[in-house]
């Protein structure tokens, strides 16, 4: 298990010297645990520390970034096993697998899909992050033809090489040189040299057995070559296998500080049927899965599954946010109510939701209160008279419509007085507690 | 380092709850793991889908979901019978919709007469739910529970302001009961506990905690529901070993996933497919944070989600 | 053990009305009622406090005073009504304390206020981004804060970290890491860092009845694990004197003699520590 912050203090010098560039050693100690400074950094570490922070300081799944440039992606570094605990550290990886038996057009079609698969969604820029190649054919040369395409048609995007072929992977890996790809395919049969391909071309190697007790024999035989930047795969490839193989492997690594284990997964989900298809990425996305190599990526099943993997990838801790505005719900006309509320994202898509449920067109004025709810921002400072003022008076609003009424959460009715005298020509009417209550005071007043 | 499947196994396991009768009763829960999880444990009963019709016609539904149910959901019997007979439906949830005050309005004794006629035409467990207007529900599922007597129905949903009288009624019409709770897994336990402090056997409740579309909340539906299994199998939590709801197709066939055309949002591809994946989606999370019963609505979502827990079986 | 009276916040009803009609009466009887029970310092929060904060602090500070010989906690989120109050803060009979300053850069102006009129501070082990899942994270927190207080010039000894106490019946995990904290929070520093926090959070949300239970049982926890101040009742605290051993061996698996205490004792232990979920109704379980 990875060291605390406290535990690696002790192990300091506390001389509080300030060389690392921290101003204490403590805070030196907090990076440390985080991640975020290497021990090198400080100068005055004794022998005897330097060693127990060399083992025990290893995340127990080792973090590795795929891909290079704005494209990389990082893997690994989890530290839970269910999200309510702490958040889920890295995102997974979606891949699309493009064999190399297609065309060459079919190839250069396929790269411009995930090229145009750039979706935004609550502020966060959502795509296909990487391409797998395929030695369908087994052929070598095959395998580098469509290598060239790909790094042709779609530059820079991270690349898994799929065969188990040394030589054929060798031929193909060359042309990703300084992408940093991943090498898949390395079994008991060719591990050697499947190694030394990776270690020669500073590739990830992708490691996948008829089991767990196959795969944590073989990562060891790799480490023993040198190459420890993995990525591993235990054969499952029906649902059932896969949940129960990623969850074995998470647990190990984690409860068990079983480190052959320690690796982020692959799972391959491909199906005939799309739909299947997308159900078992799900399974993979929810259930530890560090890449979720597809077989199609249309529009309609990649917005459902980026979105599940922003849903289970957010942080418990901080609240999703919506953006700041003036949001029409409905046609609204110039006599149409405006009401305020926070940015929660929650609260947003609550509250609108009933807006829209009412089939009462209105305005919904959105105020940045860092993604906290009504009384909680208001509590924090962040929700208040001053702010909500300011926010109505910048926003042009009073020039679209005819009826200045401000409509306020009734769980701040105590502004009432303090918002009418920053807004002189509003008149605020204190709306429902809840939500839920809107529908029915909406339809009251129209 | 030999590798040892690092297993776990529970103080806890989840109550078996039972609806409807004869030979087409279903059971749910019972499991001593994780939903899934039989590397590790016991699951002795199949995750339920049960098929969502309503008392009035779908007007509100998107289209590419009300147009599977044309010529049968102008009738809630014959919608009953088309899901029971044509669509393999192991259960059906009737959501007398119409009886909100804001909608049809329709009386208690309409949903009365609307239950008695659906459980004449089909043998299937029912599942019968208010409009979720607290305090009419009350009277509707009194009136409700009365009139499917005998048939071992899962009632709901009562929830912290009205669960007396939903809660007695049951009780008085030997009936499962859904307990709803709004995203908070310690209300979920209060309400147990008030529930039961009434003399209602805490192994005929189902927790509802409240299932959020993809996209809108799902991780807040996914966490606490995860968070209850868990309690139930880590702490023994007596109170919270109960099986969990996902009603989940109400809240996806709501957000604009499922309703905008792929002209007005030509990169969210097709609607009909992206409408149907959304619901399976949604339903796929939810039974794998451990949910044991979902209501759903259309049928080819129905039919991946099942083909998936043939899959996870 | 310093106790710091939590009862004159704007929150209260008899109090806000008394801040908004500038009525000393019931300010001052409500302070004197805190010294007597055993407050060595008195909390004067103001809320956000947008409009006339200043003056209201200075009013509250000075009304206080003139009837407790005690140093003021000064809480409010309005920083020209902090520097206000500090103006004109009778230190004879110690030091004022500002509540609060965290990691979140907004805050950091309030280190500078205690660096300027040599006061203590209140820092929140809290940031920008989130609340800390755990103590790991709050610790990290309390790090770079102390190294900020440093750097600003501010002794350490004057620096009292709050994990930041969340209410039990929507934050229950959050019991057990504030616990941890505090034992933390101890082996950062030679001397250790001073601890506080604001007691009735943990009970916020939970009906009446329940709230001194858990605020007593939370806070012998917490006093156990090291913590030297607290914004609480200092009625309760008085009450939590009582019952401290009978907690304290209940919390190490002994045996008491009143049974019936035991059961509550033990069960609050339990909701605390995360063993058993809470519920309103925990206790009749």
């Amino acid at each position: 298990m990875a060291l605390s912050g406290v535990e690696i203090f002790k192990l300091l010098p506390k001389t509080n010297c300030k060389k690392c560039g921290q101003a204490t050693c403590l805070a030196f100690a907090m990076k440390l645990a985080q991640r975020q400074a290497t021990l090198d950094m400080c100068p005055d570490v004794s022998e005897e520390s330097k060693k127990v922070l060399g083992d025990a300081a290893a995340p127990p799944i080792r973090p590795l970034t795929f891909g290079s440039g704005d494209k990389a992606v990082k893997m690994g570094e989890e530290t839970v096993l269910f999200r309510h605990e702490k958040k889920f550290v890295n995102p997974c990886v979606f891949a699309v697998e493009v064999t190399d038996t297609l065309s060459e057009t079919d190839i250069a079609s396929l790269c411009e899909q995930v090229l145009n698969s750039e979706m935004d969604r609550v502020g966060q820029k959502l795509r296909i992050d990487s391409i797998a190649i395929s030695n369908a054919s087994n052929d070598a040369g095959k395998l580098e033809a469509a290598a060239k395409t790909v790094a042709q048609k779609a530059p820079g995007v991270p690349v898994i090489i799929n065969t188990t072929n040394p030589q054929a992977a060798e031929a193909a890996v060359k042309i990703f040189v300084g992408n940093k790809p991943v090498l898949y395919g390395a079994n008991a049969g060719n591990m050697d040299a499947m190694a030394a391909v990776a270690k020669a071309s500073n590739a990830i190697l992708g490691i996948v057995a008829s089991g767990l007790e196959e795969l944590s024999a073989l990562t060891e035989k790799a480490k023993a070559q040198g190459v420890e930047d993995l990525v591993i795969d235990s054969g499952a490839r029906k649902a059932k296998d896969i949940l129960e193989h990623n969850t074995l492997i998470r647990r190990a690594a984690l409860k068990k500080s079983f480190k052959p284990l320690g690796y982020p997964t692959i799972n391959f989900v491909t199906r005939e049927c799309s739909m299947t298809e997308a159900l078992v990425a799900g399974i993979s996305v929810a259930k530890y899965a560090s890449i979720v190599v597809l077989g199609s990526i249309e529009k309609w099943k990649n917005l459902a599954l980026f979105t599940l993997r922003q849903n289970i990838y957010t942080d418990p801790q901080v609240p999703m946010q919506v953006e700041q505005k003036i949001y029409n719900i409905g046609d609204p006309k110039p006599d149409s109510p405006v009401l305020i509320t926070t940015n929660f994202s929650l609260t947003y898509f609550i509250v609108s939701g009933e807006i829209e449920s009412s089939r009462v067109p209105c305005r919904l004025a959105v105020i940045d209160a860092e993604g906290l709810s009504v009384l909680t921002a208001w509590a924090a400072g962040k929700f208040s008279a001053g702010k909500i003022a300011a926010f109505i008076t910048e926003s042009g609003l009073d020039k679209e419509i005819s009826r200045k009424e401000l409509v306020i959460p009734g769980y701040v009715a105590i502004l009432s007085g303090a918002i009418e005298d920053k807004l002189p020509d509003w008149k605020i009417v204190v709306g429902p507690r809840e939500a839920n209550a809107l529908p029915t005071f909406l339809k009251s007043r129209a | 380092m030999a590798f040892a499947a690092p297993k776990e196994s529970y103080n806890g396991s989840v109550y078996a709850v039972t609806i409807g009768t004869g030979d087409k009763a279903v059971t749910v829960g019972g499991e001593n793991a994780l939903q899934f999880h039989s590397f590790e444990g016991d699951m002795p009963n199949r995750p339920l889908i049960a098929y969502e019709i309503q008392d009035v016609p779908p007007e509100d539904w998107p289209e590419n979901v009300k147009k599977v149910f044309d010529g049968v959901s102008d009738c809630p019997v014959k919608w009953a019978k088309f899901c029971q007979d044509e669509l393999k439906a192991r259960a059906i949830a009737l959501r007398l919709v119409g009886t909100h005050p804001d909608r049809e309005d329709r009386s208690a004794e309409d949903a009365a007469k609307t239950v008695k006629d659906v459980l004449a035409a089909i043998d299937v467990p029912l599942i019968i739910l208010g409009s979720n207007h607290a305090e009419k529900d009350t009277a509707v599922l009194v009136a409700a529970a009365e009139a499917a007597k005998d048939r071992n129905c899962l009632i709901g949903k009562a929830q912290e302001t009205n669960y007396k009288t939903i809660v007695a009624a049951a009780m008085a019409n030997d009936h499962q009961l859904i307990a709803l709770s709004e995203l908070d897994i310690n209300l979920a336990k209060q309400l147990n506990i008030l529930i039961t402090q009434m003399g209602f056997d805490k192994e005929r409740i189902v927790t509802d905690p409240m299932s959020s579309a993809l996209g809108y909340g799902l991780e807040y539906s996914y966490s606490v529901t995860e968070r209850i299994r868990l309690a139930a199998l880590t702490q023994n939590d007596q109170i919270m070993q109960q099986p969990i709801l996902s009603d989940i197709g109400m809240y996806v066939w709501k957000v604009k996933e499922t309703h905008a055309s792929e002209s007005d949002q030509p990169q969210w591809g097709p609607a009909e497919d992206r409408g149907i994946l959304w619901e399976a989606e949604s339903a796929t999370a939810m039974l794998t944070a451990g949910a044991e019963m979902l209501i759903m609505r259309h049928p080819k979502a129905v039919a991946a989600v099942e083909a998936l827990i043939d899959e996870l079986a | 053990m310093l106790i710091i009276g939590e009862k004159l916040s704007i929150i209260a009803k008899r109090v806000r009305e008394a801040m908004m009609n500038k009525d000393k009466g019931p300010i001052q009887e409500i302070a004197l009622a805190q010294a007597n029970a055993g407050a060595g310092m008195i909390d004067a929060n103001i809320g956000p406090a947008e409009d006339g904060g200043e003056e209201l602090m200075q009013w509250m500070v000075t009304t206080i005073q003139d009837v407790v010989q005690l140093p003021v906690c000064l809480d409010t989120t309005n920083f020209k009504a902090i520097e206000a109050g500090l103006q004109v803060h009778n230190n004879d009979w110690g030091k004022a304390l500002i509540n609060s300053t965290s990691n979140d850069p907004e805050r950091f102006p309030f280190l500078e206020l205690a660096v300027k009129y040599n006061c203590q501070i209140i820092g929140l082990t809290v940031g920008k981004g989130g609340l800390p899942a755990d103590a790991e994270e709050r610790c990290a927190l309390a790090a770079e804060m102390m190294g900020r207080a440093m750097e600003y010039g501010l002794p350490l000894e004057d620096l009292l970290l709050d994990p930041l106490v969340l209410q039990i019946a929507t934050c229950q995990d959050h019991a057990r890491h504030v616990l941890n904290s505090v034992s933390m929070f101890q082996s950062i520093n030679e001397p250790p860092m001073k601890t506080i926090v604001g007691l009735s959070n943990i009970s916020n949300g939970c009906p009446k009845p329940l709230r001194p239970i858990l605020n007593k049982y939370f806070f012998i926890l917490l006093e156990n694990a090291g913590l030297s101040h607290v914004i609480a009742d200092p009625k309760e605290m008085a009450e939590a004197a009582h019952d401290r051993q009978m907690v304290l061996d209940v919390f190490s698996g002994k045996e008491i003699e009143d049974k019936a205490k035991m059961v509550e004792i033990q069960k609050t232990i339990d909701v605390l520590m995360g063993k058993t979920l809470y519920a309103h109704s925990y206790l009749e379980m």
